[in-house]
This record gives C-alpha cells, sequence and structure tokens, in this order.
C-alpha cells in the first residue's frame, strides 16, 4: 500500500510545524499541577487538598441537584447539616491519607536512595553487563518515557533532557539492547535532534573509547528521517562498522494525531476509488503504523512519581510491560536495571 | 423471543433462563486432601479460610454493620470529585480457582460476583459509566470448554444484571447495560440474547455498565477507523472534518470513548492487555493491584478511590488557584466592614469664594 504511505507522508510534512503545532498546549497530567509534583508531599499540597475537599462542590450529580434547590424545609435543613458532616469526614480521611503519604514518600524515596547507591554504573559498560548477564530475557525494544524539567532546576531545562536521554542510550548499548524508543511530550529531543546527537556521542565516548565510539542511529519517525554518529566522526572511516542501538525520538504528535491523519489518508484514497473499503484492515493499519511510529516496545519505563502515559502512541503500547519507581523523578540507572530485572521475571501469554 | 413490551412476562422469562443456567452449574467443595501431600492441603485451607469467613459475613448483625460502614464510607467519598468512567480489568479468576484447588469455572463465578458487588457500591456513589473486560478476542485461543464457560457465565449474568435492572427495589435500578466488542465473533443465539438485554435497559439513565466482550482496543481503533472511511465514501463527509474527537466518536464506548478516568487492574501484571490503549493513555490514571479478582473487596476499591479522589482534589485546587484565606478575607471585607467611598456630587458642595483677578483689577 505504497500509496497510503505517500499520502501520510504528505500530509506529515506538509502540518508538522505549522498546523499542529503547541495544538494540544501544555501536558495536563493527573499528578501535577502548575508544575509542582502533587505526588509529594507538601504543607502546600496538604492545604490544597484539605481547602478543595471542603470547599469545591462534589462530582456527585444527585448532590449537585440538591445543592442548587433551594427549599426551605426542614428535611433541605437537615441534608445540608449531612453535607457538611460528610464534607469534613471527608476533609478527615484527607488528612489521614496525608500523614500516611508522608511515611510512604519517605519509606520510598529512602529506597531510592539505597538503591541508587547499590547499583551505580560508574560509566564502566563492563559492570552494566554484568548486571545484565544475570537475567533471563531482555526486550527487544525499549522505550523511555521523558519529562523536561523547569529551567532552574538541576538537571533541568532542554539541556537536561538530553542528557537523561543520553545516559539511556548509553546504559541500552552497554546492555545490549537495539531498540530503543524515547518519548517526550512537547517534542524537545526532536527539535534539538543535532544537540541530541552530540550529546550522545559525548555520553557514549565516556564509556568506551573515544576514538572508537560505537556507532548509533537517531530516526524522527514523524519527518521520515535518519541520523547517525555526530558529523564530526563520520569522516573517521567509523561508518562501516555495524550500527549498535536505534535511538527514535517521538513525542505527541506520534500519538492519537498520527492515527488521525491516517484516518483521513485513507478515507480520501477511498473516496477518490483509488482504494478499496475492504482494503482497510487491522493489518494494513498496523503495518502503517509500524512505518509511520516504530515497533511496539516490549518494555516501557517511566521516571516519574506516578505512571501517566502523557499520551505515549495508544497502537503502540498493546502488550507492553510497565515500569516505574514509586515516588521516583530522577533518570537513575537503578530504575532502568530493575525494570529489565521485572521484565525477565514477567510471563506474557497472549490470550491463554 | 420474548415481547418487549410486557414487563411480567419478561421477568417471568429471564427467571426461568435463569434456573436453566443455574443448572449447568453444580457447586461440589474440592475433596478432603490427601494429609500426606503438602501440595494439597494449602488450597483446602485457603478454600475452608474463605468458607468460614462467607459464615461469618452472612450473619445478619456483622452483615448489618459491615454495610452500614460501606454506606457511610460511600457517603464520604460522594463529597469529593468522582471519577466519571472507571474501568475493571478482571485478571486473577483462574489463579484463584487453582490456590483453592476449585475448577477454573468457579473462579470465573466468583470474579462474576465480585463485579456485581463493585457495581453497586458504584452506582450508590453515582459513576456515571463503568467498563469490564469481560473477553480479549485473543481469549478464543482458550480451550473451548472455559471458552463456553465464559460465554455461558456471561448470558446467565446478563439475564440477572436485566432482571435487577428492571426492578425498583434493586440497588442496581436503572442502569444501561451495553456489550461492546467484536460482537460478529459471538453464536447468533448469545448475539440475540445480548440485544434483547440491551434494548430492555435502554432507558436506563443512571449508569452506564459496558461489557467488554470480546473485545481488543486495537479492534476498536481499527473500527472507528473503518466507519470514518465509510463516512466520507458513503455519506459524502469531508475528510478535512476528520479529527481526533470525531474519530473517538466512532468508538465502542460512545461519548465517554475519549478519556477513562481510572483503570483498575488487579493480579499484578503491569500492562494493558490491548485494553483501554485510546482511553488511557492521556491523563487516565492506571492503579495495579496485587490482588486476584475475586478476592477485590470493596475496601481495596474504596482506598483506590479515596487516592485518586485525595490527588484529584489537590490537583484541581492548584489549578483553580482556590484560597480560603482569600475568600474568607474578601467575604469579611465586603460584609463586615463594609468601607464604601462616599462619593460627592459636584452641585451639592457649597460654592468657593468669588474668584478676582490682580491683572484685570488696574
Amino acid at each position: 500500500m505504497s500509496k497510503v504511505r505517500e499520502g501520510i507522508s504528505e500530509s506529515k510534512m506538509g502540518n508538522s510545524d505549522t498546523k499542529y503545532h503547541d495544538r494540544s498546549g501544555p501536558h495536563e497530567s493527573p499528578f501535577f499541577a502548575n508544575n509542582k509534583n502533587a505526588a509529594k508531599p507538601s504543607l502546600q499540597n496538604l492545604k490544597a487538598a484539605s481547602e478543595g475537599a471542603l470547599f469545591m462542590a462534589p462530582d456527585n450529580v444527585a448532590i449537585q441537584e440538591k445543592l442548587s434547590k433551594k427549599a426551605g424545609a426542614l428535611s433541605a435543613n437537615s441534608s445540608r447539616l449531612e453535607f457538611v458532616f460528610y464534607k469534613v469526614f471527608l476533609c478527615l480521611f484527607f488528612l489521614t491519607y496525608a500523614c500516611f503519604r508522608y511515611f510512604q514518600y519517605t519509606v520510598n524515596k529512602i529506597k531510592i536512595h539505597v538503591l541508587n547507591i547499590a547499583y551505580s554504573p560508574s560509566n564502566t559498560p563492563q559492570l552494566i553487563r554484568q548486571d545484565v548477564l544475570k537475567l533471563s530475557k531482555l526486550p527487544k525494544r525499549l522505550a523511555a518515557i521523558l519529562e523536561i524539567k523547569s529551567e532552574g532546576d538541576v538537571g533541568g531545562g532542554v539541556s537536561g533532557l538530553i542528557n537523561d536521554g543520553s545516559d539511556l542510550v548509553a546504559w541500552s548499548v552497554s546492555a545490549g539492547i537495539k531498540h530503543l524508543t524515547l518519548y517526550d511530550f512537547d517534542g524537545y529531543l526532536k527539535k534539538n535532534v543535532h544537540e541530541f546527537r552530540e550529546g550522545v556521542h559525548h555520553k557514549l565516548s565516556k564509556y568506551y573509547d573515544p576514538s572508537n565510539v560505537p556507532k548509533f542511529a537517531v530516526r524522527v519517525p514523524q519527518w521520515n528521517s535518519v541520523y547517525y554518529n555526530s558529523s564530526s566522526t563520520e569522516f573517521n572511516g567509523t561508518s562501516t562498522k555495524k550500527v549498535a542501538i536505534e535511538i527514535s525520538l517521538l513525542s505527541n504528535r506520534d500519538g492519537r494525531e498520527t492515527i488521525v491523519d491516517l484516518t483521513r489518508t485513507m478515507a480520501e484514497l477511498c473516496t477518490n476509488n483509488e482504494m478499496k473499503l475492504a482494503d482497510v484492515t487491522m493489518k494494513l493499519i498496523d503495518s502503517e503504523l509500524l512505518q509511520l511510529v516504530g515497533p511496539e516496545p516490549d518494555l516501557l519505563l517511566y521516571f516519574g512519581p506516578r505512571l501517566d502515559l502523557q499520551g505515549f502512541p495508544p497502537w503502540h503500547i498493546r502488550l507492553t510491560e510497565f515500569y516505574w519507581e514509586e515516588d521516583n523523578d530522577q533518570v537513575t540507572y537503578s530504575v532502568f536495571i530493575r525494570g529489565l530485572k521485572t521484565y525477565s521475571a514477567c510471563k506474557v501469554n497472549v490470550g491463554k | 423471543m420474548v415481547e418487549s413490551n410486557n414487563p411480567d412476562k419478561v421477568l417471568a422469562a429471564i427467571e426461568t433462563e435463569i434456573q436453566k443456567t443455574k443448572e449447568h452449574v453444580k457447586r461440589e467443595p474440592p475433596k478432603f486432601p490427601n494429609p500426606f501431600k503438602r501440595g494439597e492441603i494449602k488450597p483446602y485451607l485457603r478454600y475452608r479460610k474463605t468458607q468460614l469467613f462467607k459464615r461469618i459475613l452472612a450473619i445478619k448483625l456483622v452483615h448489618w454493620t459491615l454495610a452500614s460502614i460501606e454506606t457511610c464510607l460511600i457517603n464520604v467519598l460522594k463529597m469529593g470529585p468522582l471519577p466519571q468512567h472507571v474501568s475493571f480489568i478482571m485478571d486473577g479468576n483462574r489463579r484463584y480457582a487453582k490456590s483453592m484447588g476449585l475448577p477454573i469455572k468457579r473462579g470465573h463465578e466468583a470474579g462474576a460476583v465480585t463485579l456485581l458487588e463493585l457495581l453497586s457500591a458504584c452506582k450508590k456513589l453515582g459513576i456515571q459509566v463503568i467498563s469490564a473486560y469481560a473477553f480479549s478476542i485473543e481469549n478464543f485461543n482458550r480451550p473451548q470448554e472455559e471458552v463456553d464457560t465464559l460465554t455461558r457465565l456471561l448470558a446467565e449474568k446478563l439475564d440477572e444484571v436485566a432482571r435487577r435492572a428492571q426492578d425498583h427495589k434493586n440497588e442496581l435500578y436503572g442502569l444501561r447495560l451495553r456489550v461492546v466488542g467484536e460482537r460478529s465473533l459471538i453464536s447468533k443465539h448469545l448475539d440475540d440474547k445480548i440485544t434483547r438485554v440491551e434494548r430492555m435497559t435502554e432507558e436506563g439513565q443512571e449508569m452506564t455498565l459496558y461489557i467488554c466482550f470480546p473485545y481488543t482496543s486495537r479492534n476498536d481503533i481499527y473500527h472507528a477507523i473503518y466507519n470514518s472511511a465509510e463516512k466520507c465514501k458513503y455519506f459524502d463527509e469531508s475528510t478535512s472534518d476528520i479529527t481526533a474527537a470525531s474519530l473517538t466518536k466512532e468508538m465502542f464506548f460512545n461519548e465517554y470513548s475519549d478519556k477513562c478516568d481510572l483503570l483498575i487492574r488487579t493480579s499484578g501484571h503491569t500492562r494493558l492487555s490491548d485494553y483501554m490503549l485510546w482511553q488511557v493513555h492521556q491523563d487516565g490514571v492506571i492503579e495495579f493491584s496485587n490482588t486476584l479478582w475475586p478476592d477485590f473487596s470493596f475496601l481495596e476499591f474504596f482506598i483506590i478511590l479515596l487516592r485518586w479522589s485525595f490527588f484529584t482534589t489537590m490537583v484541581r485546587a492548584v489549578r483553580n488557584q482556590l484560597s480560603v484565606r482569600r475568600h474568607v478575607f474578601h467575604f469579611a471585607k465586603s460584609h463586615f466592614f463594609p468601607t464604601k467611598k462616599n462619593y460627592a456630587n459636584l452641585d451639592t458642595l457649597p460654592d468657593p469664594p468669588q474668584a478676582i483677578s490682580v491683572i484685570e483689577r488696574s
């Protein structure tokens, strides 16, 4: 179905920067508000939760109706009292939960710190390979969701994101994983692909012999382009080497919007009688999306406090195993290796 | 087929069908284990333990106390934010049966009971949409016997839910039931029955229950794409009108297809297994629980909901910049200390003294 592919690549190229850019605005996570991590216990958050519990209208439709009615009889009065009673109870529940959360958070943080001390690769691929050799299986394709932190933080901004991404590349190369998908909602990695290449090259030359850096390919499926090692090394005759890792950069654009594009193109082809409606099959859609976005990852790592898929391409998380560390907010090796460990222990039986 | 205009007849017909399906299912306790085999004793003890708990729960006083506590907890949760669409992946039925040394069929039955219990809790809470992953298209790969059991179980439970949804006194009254998925894969007889039950409960306003049978999310997306293309071809709709929103409308869950606020998966696997991919990948909360589905109790559900409610309240409060101090301050200022400025009218002022120019005097 080369026609479909042509149509899509046209529409993708045409729209990539103008029409859909910044279309969906910033990502609204269920656990973040105004750049504040709601999963992190703080007095401010506690205040917000208890005030919200007391003074925000409930979602329940029946109660909302009752509240909006202004009947003055005795019954209304008693239900008012009941309302206040339960509201106070809800607030108390929240406070209790917040206390519990505080302990949970502290325990999780301590656990993460201990793990970070236990698993430290210290830029040596041999250690990583040794860790991996204990596992019974590795994911063929690994994906990770990265988040940009605010400019002022440690490891924030685009440079922090590139650093996190190149860390992951270095670990994956050392672990022997051949495909890595990096997803960030706004597509900063994609937009700064040349800086990213430089970053990866720099990181890999820390891990390996700088004169003989493993070859990598960076693929941006949205623009259908492939880049290899940073331009300065291409003249050193290393280009004949086998590619050690293939990195795909994805963003929110590759999710729903790509599926919509595909639908639009197919609908156009069908109306112009260039394609039969019966040809629109699951197999075709799957193969097209494989071309447009890439294959489905086996393991998806998330480096945030609570699992939040952030609009990762929906077609591609069918059987993907998720791994995240509760209350963690950094891209660290311990999460990476523990994710691989969990993956090696899990059993997938499709349907059976 | 039953005539749907006579409710009494319909109910009677359903009663007989329930009797019929119940005959298929005979309950036998597992045999007394061989005391020299360790592998047999453990499941047997677990079975006896759950039996004992069931007996205790059946005591009226205990039952009444627990029920009132449950109602109280539900009333408290009602006061906060509620998810609009809650979804369950009912995983772990077979492991549950195995852990008790029971046939697999009994595990599935226990799972169905759990779903019904949670359903009435959700109904009381006022959650608008519930969906449950009953059967995946991939599940047709299971042994034929198990597929048959599941199909029969669905038929039985459909009848039960339909009957309860029609009954004024029942807690599930006003429920709308939909069975979604690749319906062409199920037998004609069952399909007719589903259509009948769906039509019976069509008027239900208060809650919608989607049973996914046999469903996969990719299949759902595929159908949406196909239907969109078909509309453009045969109904003269413009291709430029295809957007994420229009595509979402074509999906199985009608107007609720866009987002699933809370997805609960039991029995410890951390993957979606081709369920709710489109609904959950943006801002949906996924909760993984290690309990097997038949053991999934109201209390655990309550804790998950409380957690959801807690975070949602917090995020909403921060986003709306809710500040009680400011509100109280404004309220007090405007009600208790009215410092309204008295604006003067120029005409009411006394006349100024006469104006005399120094220059013009001479």
